[in-house]
């Protein structure tokens, strides 16, 4: 490994970074995809997290009085057409709010970002299998956020504007009946390129981790991150497929006459649901399996601990991916499927728990007996792993025809999910951030921020979705733009978790603008220690244009580099 | 005018019984059970679920608390190298198959009482004070037959008492499985009194059993009777259409009460026209829409159904208590879709059949319940199903 980083220092001098307009526009290099993939998913975040906010804002107490502001022309005197116009903007607000935080912020940023950054390094790779296609696969998706953002100013239902149906786009609301305006089809185009754009990807990866793999690194002793892109990769390209034969076939029932999910022709809207489960279920998994691998490296890099277990957390990972495949009708569970299908996605759902366990209880063994140093990327991911336990208890509740009769499409499923992605996703996404932060850009950070960050953020997510477990215990429905008196004490706090967690994202700004501009530390090549093992840290930071040149190798007979 | 009568009918109601089925205001848990089934829901919450999600919660956060305490830079310098041990590995995925295990048996019950709808039967005798064999007739599909037991209750009313018998120490049956039972008591049933037979494989815990005998499964069983009545939910932008097929097929539509003709408390619930059903009979609910997909939820009885175009979905609940139960549309259907609420209202027998009168009236149809036929739809609840 010195030898590697020998290489690293080696190729440094010999650095030439196309100019400005060809690197950042004709990329076909990784670690700039990767950053672009970054910048996206931060700009995608910003407006996601900002469409929370106006949602937070009027649900923090009852009665339709913020969103008025925006709809209105004397919001003292709103119109009833304008109120009407304000609870459309509500619905949009939560269909844009989930499709942008899904297709937008969190797959660009783990798969893009991360992925691109760290998958070719980690497995000593020089670049990606398809360095062009990854370009591409970045521009597609540049393509699609015009599109959807296009779709947000174009009527969908009447005047009103942008597609109000919910981010799971059942039809007949995001047919001709519900929403016959072109934002629907502004929307489906949109999630066309998303998707060719995710499959290009997933295939890159693949082919990459398949074949550039550094002589000696066999698939065995892997790095855990990039199982859990190859795993996600795989979900990617079975899965995407199928959400675009649903959205087309969608598309020509909106254009063409087809009625493959109108009742009145022949059809069957509960056909739309098992065709968007059968991807949107794996879809979850693909968010969130890229944060196990990252956290799996930052809990044993400051353990100081090689990972436990660690061919039973890769092919856990395998089994959550696999057993994503035949669950998906448990999203489905009041649609009206005969009780025996229902027991079944109950059995098969609740597999799910056991391989979940095994990475919770890996995680928390790689600490036993550790050396832990709690440096900022350490701090999210001990706090993923116990919101991700929270989450993933309420999920197994769910699970339960019998009880989610009651539960579902209550703010009791909204907690749960954002339990797992909101806090478990972005808190991996944020610890994989502090964790590379100083290899990708060369600099530090000042760790009292990042603490910082933590604390505020951790303390307001918690005050947002922790009370909304009650909510939904007391039979709150999701999508509501207004609700019952008895539900404001609650709501009120939730709006409140939101404010601090603004104060976090606040934390989180200052803390990037300092390391850029003030504090200005250089990183070292490793800053974390003898517990970071992966190929990463051999290398400079930031790691030069090209790496190695001459490839890594390993010693069949040694250690697993994770 | 009829109308208002039955809306003035049911606010009456309200004052007495909303406070027991609206959400309570910071409430944190299940809104009331209004039905053995949903009692059955809130134990398997309470008493299953919470447990374990609460237990494994404390247990990973306490681990994590431990390590972090235990194994920081300070308290442990250098690290151990070990990265395998199998019999933890083996512990921490059998021990979860056991749980989930423990999860899923009352798990698959409660679904399928909740996803069958009951087909009790029950047939009532006179008693003569000499009489002792009494024909149940078994005609139920081979799959829900009665053949044991448990699939049989036999019921004295004198009036003034009402009294389960026991199998085997009060009465014996013959012809288990075939297509008639005969049921021969120990003693006659005294005359004037009423012998009820109650048949069938749809059986749920009676309300208010403890909820320590729920863990054991030592409840006191009944058998539930088939729907009395089905009614007919239909969803649209943005209200609800109910219709009553058993009762001439009526119609009316059910839109969110305005503001100013209803109380902080009960806005965004309340309706103009509420459905009325009656107490302690199983409601067979049918649902469909007319434009997009609806939901129709009542919390207060566990029940949540899409209304789905072009499908008939359809589900059962049968409320142990008079009063008005609430819930609110489920499923996104557009601008309106907080707007569109769902408000039960639960009579006596009596109260249902004026109710369903004065509503046969407004479609200009005959009555339907003379006064004799008051009595006799309330002796024999049951009886004329299937």
């Amino acid at each position: 490994m010195a030898d590697a980083q020998a290489h690293g220092a080696h190729h440094d001098a010999h650095d030439h970074t196309p100019p400005f307009f060809v690197r950042w526009f004709f990329s076909t290099n990784h670690k700039d995809i990767g950053t672009l993939y970054l910048i996206f998913a931060i700009i995608a975040g910003i407006v996601g997290g900002a469409m929370s906010g106006l949602m937070r804002w009027e649900l923090a107490e009852p009665g339709v009085t913020i969103l008025t502001h925006w709809t209105a022309a004397n919001p003292a005197d709103v119109q009833p057409d304008e109120y009407t116009a304000a609870y459309n903007f509500y619905n949009v607000l939560t269909t844009y709010h989930g499709l942008i935080m899904i297709f937008f912020m969190v797959m660009p940023a783990l798969i893009g970002g991360v992925g691109n950054w760290f998958v070719p390094i980690m497995i000593g790779a020089p670049d990606m299998a398809f360095p062009r296609m990854n370009n591409i696969s970045f521009w597609l998706y540049g393509a699609s956020g015009i599109l959807i953002t296009m779709s947000l100013f174009v009527p969908g239902y009447g005047s009103n504007l942008g597609f109000g149906g919910g981010w799971v786009l059942y039809p007949p609301l995001s047919s001709a009946t519900g929403n016959p305006g072109p934002a629907m089809d502004l929307l489906i185009l949109s999630l066309h390129l998303a998707g060719a754009s995710s499959i290009l990807g997933a295939i890159n990866f693949i082919t990459t981790i398949f074949n550039m793999r550094a002589p000696g690194m066999t698939l065995h002793k892997m790095p855990l991150f990039a199982w859990a892109v190859l795993v996600t990769a795989f979900l990617l390209v079975l899965s995407l497929p199928v959400l675009a034969g649903a959205i087309t076939m969608l598309l020509t029932d909106r254009n063409f006459g087809t009625s493959f999910f109108d009742a009145a022709g022949g059809g069957d809207p509960l056909l739309f649901q098992h065709l968007f489960w059968f991807f949107g279920h794996p879809e979850v998994y693909i968010l969130i399996l890229p944060a196990f691998g990252i956290i799996s490296h930052i809990v044993s890099t400051f353990s100081r601990k090689p990972i436990f277990g660690y061919l039973g957390m890769a092919y856990a990972m395998v089994a959550i991916g696999f057993v994503g495949f035949i669950v998906w009708a448990h999203h489905m569970y009041t649609v009206g499927l005969s009780v025996n299908m229902k027991a079944y996605f109950v059995a098969a759902t609740m597999v799910i728990a056991v391989p979940t366990g095994i990475k919770i209880f890996s995680w928390i063994a790689t600490m036993w007996g550790g050396s832990i140093q709690f440096k900022t990327p350490m701090v999210w991911a001990i706090g993923f792993i116990f919101l991700f336990t929270v989450g993933g208890v309420t999920g197994v509740l769910l699970a339960n025809a019998g009880i989610d009769h009651y539960m579902h499409d209550t703010y009791y499923v909204v907690a749960h999910f954002h339990y797992v992605l909101s806090l478990g996703a972005v808190f991996g996404i944020f610890a994989g951030w502090y964790y590379w932060f100083p290899k990708m850009t060369g600099k530090m950070y000042r760790e009292w921020l990042g603490q910082l960050h933590f604390w505020v953020m951790f303390i307001g997510v918690n005050l947002i979705f922790f009370p909304q477990h009650f909510l939904g215990l007391q039979g709150m429905p999701r999508r509501y733009i207004d609700y019952p008196e008895a539900f404001a004490y609650w709501h009120g706090v939730s709006s409140l978790g939101y404010a601090v967690t603004l104060v976090g994202m606040a934390v989180f700004l200052v803390a990037m603008i300092d390391a850029f501009f003030i504090y200005r530390k250089k990183a070292a090549a490793n800053p974390w220690g003898e517990g970071a093992t992966t190929l990463e840290w051999t290398l400079p930071s930031p790691p030069p244009f090209h790496q190695f040149n001459e490839l890594p190798r390993f010693d069949k007979n040694a250690a697993e580099f994770h | 005018m009829k109308k208002t009568i039955s809306g003035l009918l049911g606010l009456s109601v309200m004052a007495a019984s909303a406070a027991y089925a609206l959400p309570e205001p910071g409430g944190i848990d299940m809104q009331p059970a209004a039905s053995a089934l949903a009692e059955e829901v809130h134990f398997f919450h309470n008493g299953i679920l919470m447990p374990i999600m609460t237990g494994i919660s404390l247990l990973v956060l306490a681990l994590l608390i431990w390590v972090m305490v235990r194994y920081n830079s300070k308290s442990n310098p250098v690290a151990k190298k070990f990265s395998h041990n199998t019999l933890v590995e083996v512990i921490w995925t059998g021990i979860p198959i056991l749980i989930l295990l423990i999860i899923a048996l009352p798990s698959f019950e409660l679904l399928f009482k909740e996803g069958v709808t009951p087909d009790g039967k029950q047939v009532v005798a006179r008693g003569d004070g000499q009489t002792v064999d009494f024909v149940f007739p078994n005609d139920f599909p081979e799959s829900r037959m009665v053949k044991r037991a448990d699939h049989l209750q036999v019921i004295v009313d004198t009036g003034a008492e009402r009294r389960t018998l026991k199998h085997r120490k009060d009465f014996s049956v013959d012809g288990w499985g075939e297509s008639d039972l005969v049921v021969s008591l120990n003693e006659p049933a005294p005359r004037g009194s009423s012998v009820i037979l109650r048949g069938g494989r749809s059986t749920q815990n009676v309300t208010d059993c403890p909820t320590a005998k729920r863990y054991i499964d030592a409840c006191e069983k009944e058998i539930v009777l088939a729907p009395t009545m089905t009614l007919k939910v239909t969803g649209r932008q943005w209200g609800w259409n109910y219709a009553y097929p058993d009762f001439g097929d009526f119609e009316f539509l059910s839109d969110m009460a305005p503001e100013d003709q209803t109380t902080p408390e009960l806005y965004r619930l309340e309706v103009d026209n509420r459905v009325v059903v009656p107490v302690g009979e199983t409601v067979r609910v049918t649902t469909t829409a007319s434009d997009v997909i609806h939901s129709w939820a009542l919390p207060n009885f566990a029940l949540k159904i899409d209304a789905v175009p072009g499908r008939f979905n359809e589900t059962w609940f049968r409320a142990e208590e008079e009063g008005v139960y609430y819930g609110q549309c489920s499923e996104i259907c557009g601008i309106r879709h907080a707007f569109m609420p769902i408000a039960v209202e639960v009579v006596s027998r009596p109260k249902f059949e004026a109710w369903v009168d004065s509503q046969r009236a407004l479609a200009g149809l005959e009555p339907m319940f003379a006064d004799d036929n008051v009595k006799l739809a309330q002796a024999g609840a049951g009886a004329q199903a299937e």
